[in-house]
């Protein structure tokens, strides 16, 4: 037989047989582990905490349920009195601290990890107290957690708590002795066998080993029904006493609208300084230069035309400097590139690109100009990254649609280690992009390990 | 003039500072030394003082206003050394806090000024003897700022030229020749302004601005 790294076709045959019986093996294990697991099940920690949560949380909801539904009623009907509506709003207010004890129960019992939701904020005054809390989302939500789990709670006391009654109700029964006695069954083994049966009047020793069998299965059948309730009940804790989605929405925005700001106020800082440092004080040189000029013609006596010669030269050099500072400072304002496309102001980035750099683009849609202005930053901001830290003899920049968002990869052969933060000690380092990118719902992912090689992907959407 | 005067320069921009050391040896300065931040220019002066310093506003580290805290700094330390700020921008906060006790020696110019080198060159000369140089834009901004604009109303057109020119440390011949009237003439401006705005009447040339400001910014 050849060496299996020498033909494909035998490689992949030998694999194919060998992963077959792997299957087949594995079968076994798996099927090994899940049996050894439910018979194990019973005896761990997990499903008592889980069945202790159900009966402890479920009846402290009813309580909650109660009292949150009496006030309500209480409320609604005195809703046409100025009183009804305080009643309602502490209803909603109480149903909110129900919430948080849940949200308590679930964390500490089932290990639960759901964050708090947004504080109360009562605005100023009985008024403004009173309409804060009638328009209070999270507890409205918490009513509506109480108003599902107490029905949820019935059904799985019925269901799932009474399989773990009958199972050690079935158990110990051999125990009672002949002819009855001990706990009745009741819930679903009651009904599939109604209390007077055979099976549990009549004596005889396989009747007793029959229901000692039953109680067993019972026993391991128990903890999974229950978890299936509890997984519910974890759900609902999870959507409805977790923070309200709209809220988190609205701090998302929230903080990318500050980012944005943040992002654009530095920029404006950096156009400021590039402006004050470098064009200005070419300028005002250059207006020396030709005032010293000026000044020396006007000597008419003796003209020293050399030194004025000179001076010129200067002065036209800082004005061709001058220019060339501008139109940098003005690309990186707005890159006129951009007004033909992003395509084209990526080939021309890419050309420029001061390592060997290959393009690919896969376009179907225009994004709007202000994906499109990100983007190009990116990639202008991290090929110059290539070019000054990566010590990299080759680049690639791929630009490519995906659905609704524009991914950009840029990928080096240099020597990586690149780090968010260390890299981001000035404002357009990667730090600057991250913010950028943030501000529009996109995502930044760098790689880097130490020895390279590095790539950055960007995703954009489309459209913001 | 006996030996040439003596300038020290602060500025962090190379081109400027290069062009500047040039523009002051053509013109006969003697530079001390040309350095691109404040504490260089503290040991330089410390060293080898200079009668004037042309000091930048924003330099290193935060780029703010390390020139005018220098400035200030080194009046304490160096009685009669005449400072030149010089800035992009006028800030009129930065001219008040200057000119707080003394407006001797002080000067306050956009760096523009440089490009008409003979004004500039008479700015520098002006401060380095313990005259006033005030750029026109501080005069303009501290005119438009005070909110005595009604009490000076009470002055002619005329008078308040000479006025704003005097605010920039002109003497009586140096505004005559700007306004291209005769020295009598302006002395008699003067007087009228200073009876008008109730001025103390001074000779020195910087009391004269120090007294115009003081009136402004009341």
């Amino acid at each position: 037989m050849a060496e299996p790294t020498d033909d494909t076709g035998v490689r992949v045959r030998v694999r194919g047989r060998e992963l077959s019986l792997a299957i087949s093996e594995e079968h076994a294990v798996r099927l090994k582990s899940l049996a050894e697991r439910i018979v194990r099940e019973p005896f761990t920690k997990r499903p008592w905490a889980e069945l202790a949560f159900f009966l402890v949380s479920g009846g402290l909801a009813g309580l909650g349920l109660a009292f949150v539904g009496a006030t309500m009623v209480t409320g609604v009907v005195l809703a046409i009195t100025f009183f009804g509506l305080a009643v309602l709003a502490l209803s909603v207010r109480s149903a909110r601290g129900i919430g948080g004890w849940q949200r308590g129960l679930a964390r500490a019992m089932l290990g639960e990890s759901v964050e708090d939701p947004e504080p109360f904020a009562g605005r100023r005054g009985f008024l403004g107290w009173l309409q804060s809390s009638l328009r209070d989302r999270v507890g409205w939500r918490a009513v509506a957690y109480l108003a599902i789990k107490v029905p949820w709670t019935f059904l799985g006391v019925l269901v799932a708590v009474s399989l773990w009654w009958d199972a050690f109700a079935c158990l110990i029964r051999p125990l009672a002795g002949p002819g009855g006695g001990g706990p009745q069954v009741w819930g679903l083994a009651g009904s599939i066998f109604p209390g007077s049966s055979f099976w549990f009047q009549s004596s005889g020793f396989f009747h007793e080993v029959g229901i000692f069998i039953l109680g067993a299965v019972f026993l391991f059948a128990a903890p999974w029904v229950m978890r299936g309730f509890v997984n519910v009940d974890r759900l609902l804790v999870r959507n409805l006493l977790g923070p309200d989605p709209m809220a988190t929405r609205v701090r998302t925005l929230e903080q990318a609208r500050t980012q944005t700001v943040d992002a654009s106020a530095a920029t404006l800082r950096r156009i400021e300084r590039d402006l004050h440092d470098g064009t200005q004080a070419q300028l005002v040189a250059l207006a020396m230069r030709l005032g010293m000029a000026k000044e020396k013609l006007e000597d008419t006596d003796r003209v020293d035309l050399d030194r004025v010669r000179e001076l010129v030269e200067e002065a036209h050099r800082g004005a061709k400097e001058a220019i060339a500072e501008l139109r940098d400072i003005a690309r990186g304002i707005h890159p006129p590139a951009l007004d033909i496309g992003l395509e084209g102001a990526l080939a021309t980035l890419a050309a420029r690109s001061a390592v060997p750099t290959e393009i690919s683009l896969d376009l179907r849609s225009r994004p709007t100009p202000a994906i499109e202005a990100i983007a190009y930053f990116c990639v202008a901001e991290l090929l110059a990254n290539v070019a000054q830290h990566a010590q990299a003899s080759r680049a690639s920049v791929s630009c490519a649609q995906q659905g609704t968002w524009l991914r950009l990869v840029v990928r080096d052969d240099g020597r990586g280690g690149a780090e968010l933060s260390r890299v981001g000690s000035s404002s357009s380092g990667l730090t600057g992009l991250t913010d950028r990118v943030h501000a529009v719902d996109g995502r930044l992912h760098l790689v880097s390990p130490p020895g390279g090689p590095t790539v950055v992907t960007v995703d954009l959407p489309l459209s913001a | 003039m006996v030996g040439a005067l003596r300038v020290a320069i602060a500025e962090d921009s190379a081109i400027l500072r290069d062009g500047l050391v040039q523009l002051l040896v053509d013109r006969g300065f003697a530079i001390t030394g040309a350095v691109g931040d404040p504490e260089a220019l503290r040991s330089s002066v410390a060293q080898n003082p200079p009668d004037v310093a042309v000091i930048d506003i924003r330099m290193p580290p935060t780029f703010t206003d390390e020139g005018l805290r220098l400035a200030l700094d080194l009046r304490s330390r160096h009685e009669g050394l005449g400072i030149l700020l010089f800035s992009q921008y006028i800030e009129t906060r930065y001219a008040a806090e200057l000119l707080a006790d003394d407006a001797a020696g002080i000067g306050y110019l956009l760096k523009d000024r440089v490009a008409d080198v003979s004004d500039f060159v008479e700015a520098l000369e002006r401060v380095a003897i313990g005259g006033t140089a005030l750029d026109p834009e501080v005069v303009t901004q501290l005119l438009g700022a005070t909110r005595r604009t009604d009490t000076l109303s009470v002055l002619t057109p005329r008078e308040r030229e000479v006025l704003a020119l005097m605010a920039e440390g002109r003497s009586n011949a140096a505004i005559a020749s700007a306004l291209v009237v005769s020295e009598g003439a302006v002395e008699k401006h003067v007087a009228n302004i200073f009876a008008k705005l109730n001025l103390p009447v001074s000779e020195n040339d910087h009391r004269r601005v120090l007294a115009v400001l003081r009136f402004l910014e009341s």
